[in-house]
């Protein structure tokens, strides 16, 4: 008796002590956010953006988290597993929000966007590309735009008197003036696989136009991934690695850990095809090349229908969305408004990033020019391993490492593939 | 409180007391018990369940396919290439480290007072983070900086430099070499604790009457060592064939799959492909694998044991 009378004491001083702390939520009601902005700039915004929310909502508060990439994946993935999301989270669009949405776990956007069109009215039409499925809009894009160009050492082309190349064959040339004079013509990290994934991107792209990939993965007008189109992009990729156009041990090089960028700054290499994100870590990294760098658009490829102005890459960078966890849903979407606002994109400006608005001035001249050609596209694909379904993403990055690594044959991956494809989309 | 008074009442006068001296086992192994079962003996089993399931791993949208991720896990090439995989690295852990360990050891063991810096030195490996080590080994080995290619062209030997890790015939095997350089120290201590209870007066009458000192490894030492080496030999598998670290963090499982273990294969459908169901399904196939290959090795060893 006297063990458990001294046991229920204990017990009682538990749940005292528990108790504490669920008093003191009961007063603010939290909104929990995560994201994967890890640099100090862009983490500013984001809190500043909290700090106008929660002045404008006495009694809430935002409790911001931000995660490094990779480890946001795992972390995010479990959290929603576990049916303890946070209230507003971040994701690329495409194929991975798809698979949230389809688990029932994300807030519809649309009634509160037709609610407030002068507010939706501000983003690019195209930036809400990533984030609809089935006609509703499921996410807003938020930070930057980011579109695959291919980045050049300026001092290095004019030393060896090339210029950017338009078309393949000129590209063909400057890579052959490149090798003969012991310079890698393109740094590749492509441990990474999604780095190599542009080039097979843009290939189709400019081979088969941006229909030859929207119908094969949504499965439409009797698009296949078997489709010659693909195979023609595979040839003409392992052309390129036959022509010597990356360095060695591109395949097993880490971008993370800049294995591409350190061939650039010592000059081994001349260009690399990169998201536009690239020049500001240039930039920060150092500070002294970022002067030599230009960029140009991915050349076009004899005979293919594709147009030269059309990008690879996102118009919103990151996605933000409410869980449908989440308990107060009008208010998470309120924090993401605030999150996307005027005040907000200024700031992310200011750090050298462009959200896809269409009142976008700037006098910094490389975003200017990153506007302009995404003002010209006549569309925008969204990197191909986000937007296929998680499953599809990752064989697709496998098969195009094995084009690069020239183990696998185009036809072999087209038509593997294609039967993927057929299974995995139905 | 009432049921354990009216056993006791049951169990007549002495009662109590025998009923405490049955919970109280009971009592002290509940905390262990209880780790055990949360911890794994309930992931265990769920992950069976799991591997029933074609889920993403999101919400509640779970379906039950029966076997079905079962049989494609028979003809899963990519798992079984990853398993074989993993076989390599259980044969070329056990054939590396065991007898650089032992040597390692006993030249140590010789040295005496004057190798207590060597023995802290060659420990170090095993005190780094695999994270980190990894990294490290990853400019190490890079093709166009990498002090490796560097140190061979230096030396005349270019021509045997090679894209360690990025070429599909050198992956596997580049990181397996550091796996071992990380485990050796690990089984190095583990020797040197053998050897200590190795009594000095044998080798010392051993040497009185003529022997070698290799004669003495070869006839004495070595047979002494022999049950560590064989529960070392059991562990390096074991953890061969669970392993993930440094591959996650060197090559990611690539290029193209070459150097793919089934824990990093798991790590691949669960994470990357969203694919939970069919993930718990090469989890607990690794289980099986594991745990068929451990017993055989265990069944071998205790038959020696009780021969020798």
């Amino acid at each position: 008796m006297n063990f458990v009378s001294k046991l229920s004491a204990l017990a009682c001083g538990v749940a005292m002590v528990a108790a504490v702390p669920f008093a003191a939520h009961a007063a603010d009601k939290t909104i929990t956010e995560w994201d994967l902005q890890t640099t100090a700039g862009a983490v500013k915004v984001i809190r500043d953006a909290a700090d106008r929310f929660e002045k404008a909502n006495p009694g809430y508060k935002v409790e911001d988290t931000h995660i490094l990439n990779d480890a946001y994946k795992t972390k995010i993935k479990i959290a929603f597993g576990a049916n303890e999301p946070p209230c507003v989270f971040s994701s690329w669009g495409g194929g991975p929000l798809r698979e949230y949405v389809k688990a029932d776990q994300v807030v519809d956007l649309t009634p509160y966007l037709d609610k407030d069109p002068a507010f939706k009215d501000r983003f690019l039409p195209a930036s809400f590309g990533a984030s609809t499925i089935d006609g509703k809009i499921y996410a807003l894009p938020a930070e930057n735009t980011a579109i695959a160009v291919v980045f050049y050492n300026k001092d290095l082309f004019a030393k060896y008197k090339v210029t950017p190349p338009k078309t393949w064959d000129e590209l063909l040339n400057v890579i052959e003036v490149f090798k003969k004079n012991g310079i890698a013509p393109f740094a590749l990290a492509n441990k990474n696989k999604w780095t190599g994934s542009m080039f097979y991107g843009y290939l189709v792209d400019r081979i088969g136009g941006p229909e030859a990939f929207a119908n094969a993965a949504q499965r439409k007008n009797g698009g296949s991934f078997a489709d010659p189109v693909f195979v023609e992009a595979g040839k003409r990729l392992q052309e390129l690695v036959k022509a010597g156009a990356f360095q060695k041990g591109y395949n097993g090089l880490d971008y993370d850990v800049g294995g591409s960028r350190r061939l650039l700054y010592t000059e081994k290499a001349a260009m690399e095809l990169m998201g536009t994100w690239e020049a500001s870590t240039i930039g920060n990294e150092n500070p002294d090349f970022a002067k030599k760098l230009g960029f140009f658009q991915f050349p076009s490829v004899p005979g293919g229908k594709g147009d030269p102005n059309a990008l690879l890459g996102t118009l919103g960078d990151n996605y933000i969305s409410v869980s449908k966890a989440c308990l107060e849903p009008d208010k998470a979407v309120e924090l993401l408004k605030t999150l996307t606002d005027d005040t907000a994109a200024a700031g992310r400006l200011a750090d050298n990033r462009i959200m896809p608005l269409k009142a976008i001035k700037t006098d910094n001249p490389f975003l200017t020019e990153v506007y302009s050609l995404v003002a010209k596209a006549p569309s925008v694909q969204l990197w191909w391993d986000q937007e296929l379904t998680p499953k599809l993403g990752e064989l697709h990055k496998d098969t195009s490492q094995a084009l690069f690594g020239l183990s696998k044959t185009p036809e072999q991956v087209a038509t593997e593939f294609e039967a993927a494809a057929k299974a995995e989309l139905k | 409180m009432t049921d354990i008074s009216t056993r006791s009442a049951d169990g007549g006068a002495g009662g109590a007391a025998l009923s405490l001296r049955k919970l109280a086992p009971v009592v002290f192994l509940a905390p262990a018990i209880l780790m055990l079962a949360v911890y794994l003996l309930y992931p265990l089993v769920d992950s069976f369940r799991l591997s029933l399931l074609d889920w993403n791993g999101l919400g509640s949208n779970a379906q039950f396919v029966g076997l079905d991720n079962w049989k494609k896990l028979l003809s899963d090439t990519l798992f079984w290439e990853a398993a074989w995989n993993n076989i390599l690295l259980a044969v070329f852990s056990v054939l590396i480290q065991m007898p650089i360990a032992v040597i390692l050891a006993v030249v140590l063991d010789n040295a005496g007072k004057g190798s207590r810096i060597l023995k802290i030195l060659y420990f170090l490996p095993l005190l780094m983070s695999s994270v980190a080590l990894g990294v490290l080994f990853k400019y190490f080995y890079d093709v166009n900086f990498g002090p490796l290619n560097a140190l061979l062209d230096y030396v005349g030997l270019g021509y045997l430099a090679q894209d360690w890790l990025g070429d599909t015939r050198f992956a596997l095997g580049a990181v397996i070499a550091v796996i071992c350089w990380q485990y050796i120290p690990f089984y190095m201590v583990l020797f040197m604790a053998g050897l200590a209870s190795f009594p000095a007066e044998i080798s010392e009458a051993a040497k009185l009457d003529g022997a070698s000192e290799a004669t003495i490894f070869w006839k004495m030492k070595l047979p002494h060592l022999k049950g560590t080496i064989r529960t070392a030999a059991v562990l390096s598998v074991i953890g061969a064939l669970r392993y993930f670290d440094l591959i996650y963090v060197m090559t990611g499982g690539g290029p193209e799959g070459s150097s793919e273990l089934m824990a990093t294969y798991m790590y691949r459908n669960v994470f990357s492909s969203f694919q939970l169901g069919y993930g718990s399904t090469v989890a607990s196939g690794m289980f099986i694998v594991v745990i068929l290959i451990a017993s055989v090795l265990l069944r071998f060893s205790k038959r020696y044991e009780t021969e020798v």
